[in-house]
């Protein structure tokens, strides 16, 4: 018995033994691996730091000939990086009254002007949520050893809300131009002297002038009035991912036939924001949409193409990444003849609460600009999710979109009453009711609803002569979660507007699409 | 038709009463106008920048400031607004908004200018801080004269830059543009240090300096030194470069290495390295323990070559002594003997070849006192016959068939 003891107390103090070595190891371990955190040359001289691009406002560099040295091509990159980083922390402090960051891109000397400023309004409670969209750039000196350059940077659009007291004061667009000495220091362009040299407001509003164009109420396409017959259209087994991997220019075509036997001359269809690759879109998916709008235009559809489906940050820094995005696309289908309008976004006015009414509507006027600035050619509307929200922007788009699922007997007067306040063509741009009358909603509409309700509506369509885009050509066996949420009742609902059923049988309202 | 008197004097004051009723009805929604009192719209950096508004009502009123370096907000009872020092200290373009319930009912710019009247403050950045004497390359000077506040000086503001070489002192005057002024200094053909220095309105810059170094070499002779032509491996040639000196003169820097390259009888190729002083790099290499010829050639790579020299090694011994003894299993190869008889100094290289029909070895001994001992125990060589070579200071003998017991 006494030797089983001694085993144990022995084991015991063997392994506690060990346990100690092992924790003084790891503490060592621990400890110098800390001592050494920073100290290790990469970081010192500042060569991998975080790349995620966070600030891409459009920048264009109009000439870098300087008489101080040619300018290398990799330093004229690390100098505009830094230069927008700069711009980056600026917007980040005078938004958080924090001075996170501003050490790595203003000198010391000119940190100080940063700082004061900052104190001042985080005194006041002051918060300035700031971006610039556009930065025109040329090089008035590069010195002969690389380590000081002189730009100018002409009109600066910038755009800024200030908050005073959690109240939101004043929104300013304004246009400038400055002057920029920089430095290099630890390997960072760092800014030395900031001088502003000229100031404007800007307002401005682009007009669409291309071969599809608004004159007065009316529609034209090649100068021919154009009246919109249409359908929102996803493909039966992708709904919300058209451009996903079951991709199908075949299934796509036999759909245009099926619209087109319809009567229809339109459809819209939606490009998520993420799918595409946010700031930077995926070639593959531009690739795909090209696919889809060379089958309209060779079945003589027009097209309506709603951009930033499921975005929903419109926060001021993020406008930037946003531009990008839009700028890739708009840019790419600029001469598209089937591109009838870019849809700047689905039903924004739904995120006017969560996000606040003002960020979303600055940030629709501002990409309403940019993708006009981009594509003079087609135009630009935004898909309101109801008739009231159809005033709002009014003056930038080209025509106003707005969606009707509420009571149809009153739509005729409510339309009326938009349509003597607006001097634009209205586009009911969705309705539709869904036949969903089943086991989860057992007093939902039946099919013969549905398709009395469609009657009724062509009826107000052509009485008032109204451009329209119905939803939706199918009914879907799947809808995301993103869409309608997961409770069940909603989703099946979402399953069952369509004029086509799950079987590919045409419901009874698919007499009534407009023929 | 024509009013009676009473008809008037009734109505005038009810139509009187009317009008004063609706001027007061009209005059609550009446918008908060303004105009700036202060005239003035140039301002100098440091001044104390105040702005005065004159309202149609006193109202509270807001005044948004964006400047070079941000934006602000300031509040006001009396729409007299003094500008914090963060902006009007700064040169630019300030850019305000009168606010009256977040509308705006005045937008304007004001301008500040740098200081001109402060003392100046100077910032001088000079880069490359070394170049080389030809008058190819240059070195840059910039100057960034600012004002009190730090505020960079307006274009054209006068500046002096100044030079100054060996015997040579020179000035110009610039003007600034883009916040700067800079001069490019070229070398000179002098090799040396350059004293570089600005001036701007009554204020000196520090002193900064930027070395001159030679230019590249030119091509050089070498030339040799050694006690004797012997070849007793122990004696040292130095090789000694001219004095390497660029295209305009100047002795290059000390420190440029030399590379020696020497190739023997058989094509074999030696190196060493000296680097310069004083513009003279010096090589050295061990003589030759046997009979040869060297040509010499010196470069630095890539940039200059000298010419080729030849060297001739005499033999020291033509012949070997050989002793053998404890029944041939010691052999005693000595006394050698240099070029005036003496004992060769220890360490010269002895081999000894050893061989029979079954195997070869070669055993290596240095001198000591002038003699070689090879013992050549039984254990490793057993009984018979062996042929024995012995190879010193480029002499050789040969003894066949010798017995070991």
């Amino acid at each position: 018995m006494t030797n089983w003891n001694k085993n144990i107390y022995r084991s015991l103090i063997i392994s506690s033994f060990l346990g100690i070595v092992l924790l003084i190891l790891f503490g060592i371990g621990k400890t110098l691996s800390y001592l050494n955190t920073g100290a290790d040359r990469s970081s010192m001289l500042h060569l991998a730091l975080d790349k995620a691009q966070v600030y891409l406002p459009k920048v264009i560099w109009s000439d870098t000939i300087n008489p101080g040295r040619p300018i290398e091509k990799q330093t004229l990159l690390d100098i505009e990086k830094d230069y927008l980083n700069a711009w980056y922390v600026r917007q980040v402090a005078y938004q958080t009254n924090l001075t996170s960051g501003i050490d790595d891109y203003y000198t010391i000397s000119a940190q100080q002007n940063l700082i004061k400023n900052l104190e001042v309004n985080k005194q006041e409670n002051i918060s300035i949520k700031g971006t610039t969209t556009n930065h025109n750039l040329a090089l008035d000196f590069y010195s002969a050893d690389g380590q000081l350059a002189v730009l100018t940077d002409k009109n600066v659009k910038e755009y800024q809300q200030i908050y005073q007291k959690n109240q939101l004061l004043l929104e300013t667009e304004i246009q400038s131009n400055y002057q920029v000495m920089l430095l290099l220091e630890d390997g960072f362009w760092r800014i030395r002297h900031l001088v502003k040299e000229k100031t404007q407001t800007s307002k401005e509003i682009l007009q669409t002038d291309g071969f599809v164009k608004v004159i007065g109420t009316k529609i034209y396409v090649d100068n021919q009035e154009f009246q919109i017959k249409g359908i929102n259209y996803y493909p039966q087994k992708t709904p919300w991912d058209m451009f996903g991997d079951d991709f199908n220019t075949h299934v796509i075509s036999k759909d245009f036939d099926i619209i087109k036997t319809m009567g229809l001359n339109t459809i819209r269809i939606f490009l998520q924001y993420e799918d595409f690759g946010k700031a930077s879109v995926k070639n593959e998916k531009l690739h795909k949409l090209e696919q889809v709008l060379d089958l309209a235009e060779a079945k003589d559809l027009k097209v309506i193409v709603t951009l930033f489906d499921f975005y929903g940050d419109y926060s001021v820094l993020d406008w930037t990444l946003t531009h990008r995005h839009a700028e890739q696309i708009t840019t790419a289908f600029t001469n598209h003849r089937a591109i009838l309008a870019w849809d700047v976004k689905n039903e924004p006015n739904l995120d006017f609460e969560s996000r606040g009414k003002e960020n979303v509507v600055a940030w629709l006027r501002e990409m309403i600009l940019q993708i006009k600035q981009y594509d003079s050619n087609h135009l630009v509307t935004i898909g309101w999710s109801d008739i009231t929200s159809g005033g709002i922007l009014k003056d930038e788009v080209d025509f106003v979109s707005f969606h009707y699922y509420q009571d149809i007997d009153i739509f005729e007067e409510t339309y009326k009453e938009l349509n003597s306040k607006i001097n634009k063509p209205l586009v009911l741009q969705e309705f539709g009711v869904s036949s969903n009358r089943e086991f989860w909603n057992p007093f939902g509409t039946s099919e013969k609803k549905q398709a009395a309700y469609h009657e009724q509506f062509q009826k107000i369509i052509q009485e008032q002569d109204i451009h329209y885009l119905s939803w939706t050509l199918y009914d879907f066996e799947e809808v995301p979660e993103s869409v309608v949420g997961n409770l069940p009742w909603r989703k099946h609902k979402q399953k069952h507007f369509g004029f086509i059923d799950k079987a590919g049988k045409k419901k009874k309202a698919f007499e009534f699409t407009g023929n | 038709m024509s009013l009676e008197r009473k008809h008037i004097i009734f109505w005038l004051p009810i139509f009187l009463v009317c009008c004063i009723g609706f001027t007061a009805v009209l005059k609550i929604p009446r918008q908060v106008s303004a105009v700036i009192e202060t005239k003035q719209k140039v301002f100098e950096a440091g001044e104390t920048i105040s702005l005065n508004f004159k309202l149609n009502i006193p109202a509270k009123t807001q005044l948004f400031l964006h400047a070079s370096f941000g934006s602000t907000v300031l509040e006001s009872d009396t729409a007299r607004y003094i500008l914090p020092e963060f902006i009007s200290n700064k040169k630019g373009i300030i850019y305000y908004m009168l606010l009256h319930n977040s509308k705006i009912i005045l937008e304007d710019t004001i301008e500040v200018k740098t200081n001109t009247t402060s003392p100046v403050q100077l910032e001088s950045y000079v880069g490359p801080p070394s170049i080389i004497a030809g008058g190819t390359d240059y070195t840059m000077q910039v100057v960034v004269p600012t004002d009190v506040y730090d505020n960079p000086l307006p274009d054209s503001t006068a500046m002096r830059f100044k030079h100054q070489f060996l015997d040579t002192k020179k000035e110009e005057d610039l003007y600034s543009k883009d916040m700067i002024g800079w001069v490019n200094i070229f070398s000179y053909e002098q090799s040396g240090r350059l004293l570089i220095s600005s001036k701007v309105k009554e204020v000196a810059s520090k002193e900064f300096s930027v070395e001159i170094f030679p230019s590249l070499p030119q091509d050089f002779q070498i030339s040799s030194k050694r006690r004797h032509s012997y070849a007793d491996g122990n004696q040292i040639t130095k090789f000694i470069t001219s004095t390497l000196k660029d295209d305009y003169g100047n002795i290059v820097s000390d420190g440029t290495l030399v590379e020696f390259k020497v190739k023997n009888k058989n094509g074999t190729i030696l190196q060493t390295q000296g680097s310069t002083v004083n513009g003279q790099a010096i090589g050295k290499m061990l003589h030759p323990d046997h009979q040869d010829i060297w040509e010499i050639t010196a470069f630095i790579p890539g940039i200059a070559k000298s010419n080729v020299i030849q060297l001739e090694y005499a033999a020291v011994l033509n012949d070997l002594k050989v002793k053998f003894s404890e029944n041939n299993r010691e052999i005693i190869v000595g006394p050698l003997l240099s070029f005036m008889e003496q004992l060769i100094p220890d360490g010269a290289i002895v081999t000894l070849k050893i061989e029979n029909d079954k195997s070869v070895e070669t055993k290596i001994k240095t001198s000591s006192d002038g003699i070689a001992r090879f013992i050549l125990k039984k254990d490793f060589y057993p009984s018979g016959e062996y042929t024995i070579k012995i190879k010193a200071l480029g002499a050789q003998k040969e003894f066949s068939q010798i017995p070991l017991q």
